[in-house]
């Protein structure tokens, strides 16, 4: 017998059932992708760690414990077998150990042993060159893009009225935030490094990388500051301040916290590209770092390696196998984790600045 | 007393630092605050002022590509470059026939191997004979192979000298801007007469004529007798070689008539250049005979690998704005945001990375297995392809369309969703015929938005896409995803580094990243064209 139905019992079960069925796969579809992405983070941050955590030496002398991988340039490793035992070693090393060795037989009265190697370029030694060219690159770019950035938001946000000429401003920044960052690259090669004469060099990275990242952080700026209420500005307006006063007073320091934060997310963009790089500011190896130069004018016209460039080397330009896989992990679990330190940052520092200033 | 008069006498009397009207600096007729304002709208004209320099550079580096392309094709019909292509063609359609021959025999053979169960050694007895007819086959095409050998030959000796003459001419400029007269009239250039030179090949076209129809006639022999083939597929395989093989005779005429009808002095106009670069099939560079610059392949691989990852995305994405903003208890929705967003921070170049070390691997391997032998294009053998850069390019749009469409629908008041329930409507159907329609104009948005970060990334493409620069054979259906192709993106990243400034190569690159920023600005306008005119009004 069929239970007894009344108005209420839900019925339509087939209805019920494809409704169930529907709201699993947008769920499904949510968790797909949350899985992608772990999967994507996990998997190098499981293989790049070990390189990073193996390569820790101690020292003689102050620091007492450093890092090969973090802290030491690039090398080519050469692989080989000597008395029988197949070593790996990084350039210097292996030099050194090959002059030592036919020494010693030159001593011992032997014939000088034959060394075979197989080598692989950049498959040794650190990325610290690459880290140092990074964090330089981020630090100019940012500056020159926070400078111009915010200037342009607080005409946006405080001066400008709806006019067409405001709307016209607004497309440009909807649009430039459109534009391929390979097409920056293009723009800041046929500008800064052969119209200005910069050369492949920081100048042009950093001008290239900010112009990118200009609209990003205009958007966030102009969000941070109209975020401050009105009647901060009414009251100091109604006090005779002028509109400058205003501002430098009233608004700015109230909206610099969120203007910040906002543009750490523009940071994860300028330091996560490699296009505009490519042939703005980015070397494939370069002997000297950074400020071994010669004179102070010097240092703004040298190129730099950088970390996502040294990927895209070291994962299509060298082959993939067990000798290189440390190096390219590593590299990426580098930069990823330095990224992703950045990018959470911002989102956790909003989310908290949300919560505090509730006026 | 009354009020009045204390106001009167206190402005009459007041000192001149309480004066309201104070005396103001002034720059250039401008107050301090006025010139601050000034500044600051200085800064935010920026924008308008560097998508005015994008635009001038890459035009001013590009815009010259298509008087050097049309230089490029005079040369290349000049120096009769064209007329001998003209005669290789048969060659080209010859050899494309060999291929099938020999295609029909890994079949015949496979056919042995596996359905009758023969060693390969007496499989390979068997097939003798047909490697003595393929053989024949291939070697039908000689005679006019020589005579275009001794052609290319002249042609590239014309073309050689004409590119000599222009590095003269070039130095002798130098020189002459450099204030050096006599040596510039030290440089010789020696002029050449194209009509004559090309003379020297158009005149052994009855040569050419007679070894074509030796050809044909050779070819017609063979055709008569084919091997017996085991199989009935395979025996009507052969019988479609044979229809191709007539087709292919037949049109040997209409060749020679088209060399004939050919003339060196023909003017390239402009907007040849132009739709050679366009439409043309072939992006060859540096090349021993002819460069050509044409955007075809890189389009349809950049529009290949874009289709792909929207594929992907945007179910993905949306199926996920949708669960997120209607469907996830208030936890899910404040850890998945910022997951999702999270995910849009891994830089391109690492995702690249991921597919060339682990991506490309995985989706060969997993081609290979049984259960999914039904999937057209399975298995392929290369690592790298299209498929592999949608997947990463699809992870890439996620973000970007999962925000904005999470966006929109987030702006449709909850009046809607409540006025919906009332009515007595579940749950689901509030979700698909009220919330979806009122923010659709915004997920179309988040979508076309999507794509333009899609067809503008470089990275993933430059290492996953496995850059084979060729149209995609669209004729193998749905298996045309599994093809390595290049992209606009990909070509520019890889090529540029090489290439002398001011060069042909360099002004086409130009060209690609022109049409590529105005494919994005197109991608922007429709983006919000679309937000603005479907917007349901909300009142």
């Amino acid at each position: 017998m069929t239970a007894p139905s009344h108005f209420y019992t839900s019925r339509h079960s087939f209805q019920r059932r494809t409704e169930g069925t529907i709201v699993w796969a947008f769920r499904l579809a949510t968790y797909v992708i949350l899985l992608c992405g772990v999967f994507v983070i996990g998997n190098i941050c499981l293989k790049g760690l070990p390189t990073v955590t193996g390569s820790f030496r101690s020292l003689k002398q102050f620091p007492y414990v450093t890092n090969t991988f973090l802290f030491e340039a690039p090398e080519s490793l050469y692989i080989f077998k000597h008395e029988g035992v197949k070593r790996e070693m990084g350039d210097t090393e292996y030099r050194a150990f090959r002059e030592a060795e036919t020494a010693r037989a030159t001593a011992e009265g032997r014939p000088v042993p034959e060394f075979k190697a197989q080598s692989y370029v950049y498959a040794a030694g650190g990325i610290w060159p690459c880290i140092v060219g990074t964090v330089l690159l981020v630090v100019g770019a940012m500056t020159i893009a926070l400078l111009l950035g915010v200037a342009s938001a607080i005409f946006l946000s405080e001066y400008a009225r709806d006019s067409a000429f405001v709307r016209f401003i607004r497309l440009a920044i909807l649009n430039l935030a459109g534009v391929p960052s390979i097409v920056f690259g293009l723009f800041g090669f046929a500008m800064f490094v052969l119209y200005f004469d910069w050369n492949v060099s920081l100048m042009s990275g950093w001008f290239t990388l900010a112009f990118m990242v200009l609209p990003v952080v205009i958007t966030a700026s102009e969000e941070a500051l109209k975020a401050v209420p009105k009647g901060f500005r009414e009251g100091s307006l109604a006090l005779g301040a002028t509109k400058w006063q205003t501002i430098r007073k009233n608004v700015l320091p109230f909206a610099l916290p969120g203007i910040l934060t906002s543009s750490i997310l523009g940071i994860a963009r300028v330091a996560g590209e490699t296009a505009p790089i490519m042939f703005t500011a980015a070397y494939v190896v370069r002997d000297k770092l950074p400020w071994e130069v010669a004179k102070f004018g010097d240092f703004f016209f040298q190129g730099v390696m950088a970390l996502p460039y040294h990927i895209y080397v070291v994962s299509s330009k060298i082959p993939q196998n067990a000798y290189t896989q440390r190096v390219q992990y590593g590299t990426a679990f580098v930069f990823l984790g330095l990224v992703a330190l950045i990018a959470g940052s911002s989102i956790l520092l909003r989310n908290k600045l949300r919560g505090r200033y509730q006026w | 007393m009354p009020p009045e008069s204390t106001t009167t006498s206190a402005v009459e009397s007041a000192p001149t630092s309480f004066r309201i009207q104070k005396e103001r600096t002034q720059f250039l007729g401008l107050t301090f605050d006025e010139c601050i304002q000034g500044f600051f709208g200085g800064n935010a004209l920026l924008a308008v002022i560097i998508l005015g320099l994008i635009t001038f550079f890459l035009f001013r580096e590009g815009s010259s590509f298509f008087s050097q392309n049309r230089d490029n094709l005079s040369i290349y019909r000049l120096a009769g470059l064209e007329y001998v292509d003209l005669g290789r063609q048969p060659e080209k359609d010859h050899a494309a026939l060999s291929r099938y021959l020999a295609d029909l025999r890994l079949r015949t053979y496979q056919y042995y191997t596996a359905q009758k169960a023969l060693p390969a050694k007496e499989a390979n007895t068997l097939l003798a004979d047909f490697d003595l007819y393929a053989d024949r086959f291939a070697r039908a095409s000689a005679p006019i192979r020589s005579q275009l050998m001794d052609w290319s030959e002249i042609a590239n000796d014309i073309k050689a000298r004409h590119l000599t003459n222009q590095n003269l001419a070039e130095k002798r400029r130098q020189l002459l801007a450099a204030g050096k007269s006599a040596e510039a009239a030290a440089v010789k250039i020696l002029p050449i007469n194209f009509a004559v030179e090309v003379e020297t090949i158009t005149t052994t076209l009855p040569a050419y004529a007679e070894a074509s129809s030796t050809f044909a006639r050779s070819l017609e022999e063979l055709i008569v007798a084919p091997p017996i083939l085991p199989d009935v597929d395979l025996t009507v395989r052969m019988a479609r070689f044979q229809a191709l093989t007539r087709d292919f005779i037949a049109s040997l005429p209409a060749t020679l008539e088209s060399m004939k009808k050919w003339d060196a002095t023909v003017p390239v106009p402009l907007s040849q250049s132009f739709t050679a670069f366009i439409f043309g099939r072939q992006w060859l560079t540096a090349s021993f005979w002819q460069d050509w610059y044409g955007a075809m392949p890189l389009i349809a691989g950049s529009m290949l690998v874009s289709l792909i990852a929207l594929t992907l995305a945007i179910p993905l994405g949306v199926g996920a704005a949708i669960y997120v903003n209607q469907l996830a208890s208030p936890v899910e929705q404040r850890l998945i945001k910022p997951a999702i967003e999270f995910i849009s921070a891994i830089p391109s170049v690492v995702l690249g990375f991921f597919g060339i070390a682990v991506l490309g691997e995985f989706l060969r391997v997993a081609s290979g297995w049984s259960f999914l032998s039904w999937v057209t294009g399975f298995p392929f053998a290369e690592r790298l392809n299209a498929l592999t850069a949608g997947c990463l390019l699809g992870l890439i749009a996620v973000p970007t369309i999962f925000t904005l469409a999470e966006d929109a629908i987030n702006n449709v008041p909850r009046a809607f969703k409540e006025a919906s329930y009332a009515l007595g409507a579940s749950r689901l159907q509030t979700i698909i015929r009220i919330i979806v329609p009122a923010s659709l104009s915004g997920i179309v948005s988040a979508i076309l938005l999507g794509l333009g970060r899609v067809i503008g990334e470089t990275m993933v493409v430059l290492l996953c896409a496995g850059n084979r620069i060729a149209i995609p054979d669209f004729t193998a259906g749905l298996g045309v995803v599994t093809q390595p192709v290049h992209t606009m993106t990909g070509i520019i990243a890889q090529e540029m580094g090489e290439v002398e400034p001011g060069g042909i190569h360099y002004r086409a690159l130009f060209v690609v990243g022109l049409l590529l920023f105005f494919i994005a600005l197109l991608i922007n306008y429709f983006a919000q064209k679309i937000v603005r005119k479907y917007k349901v009004s909300i009142g």
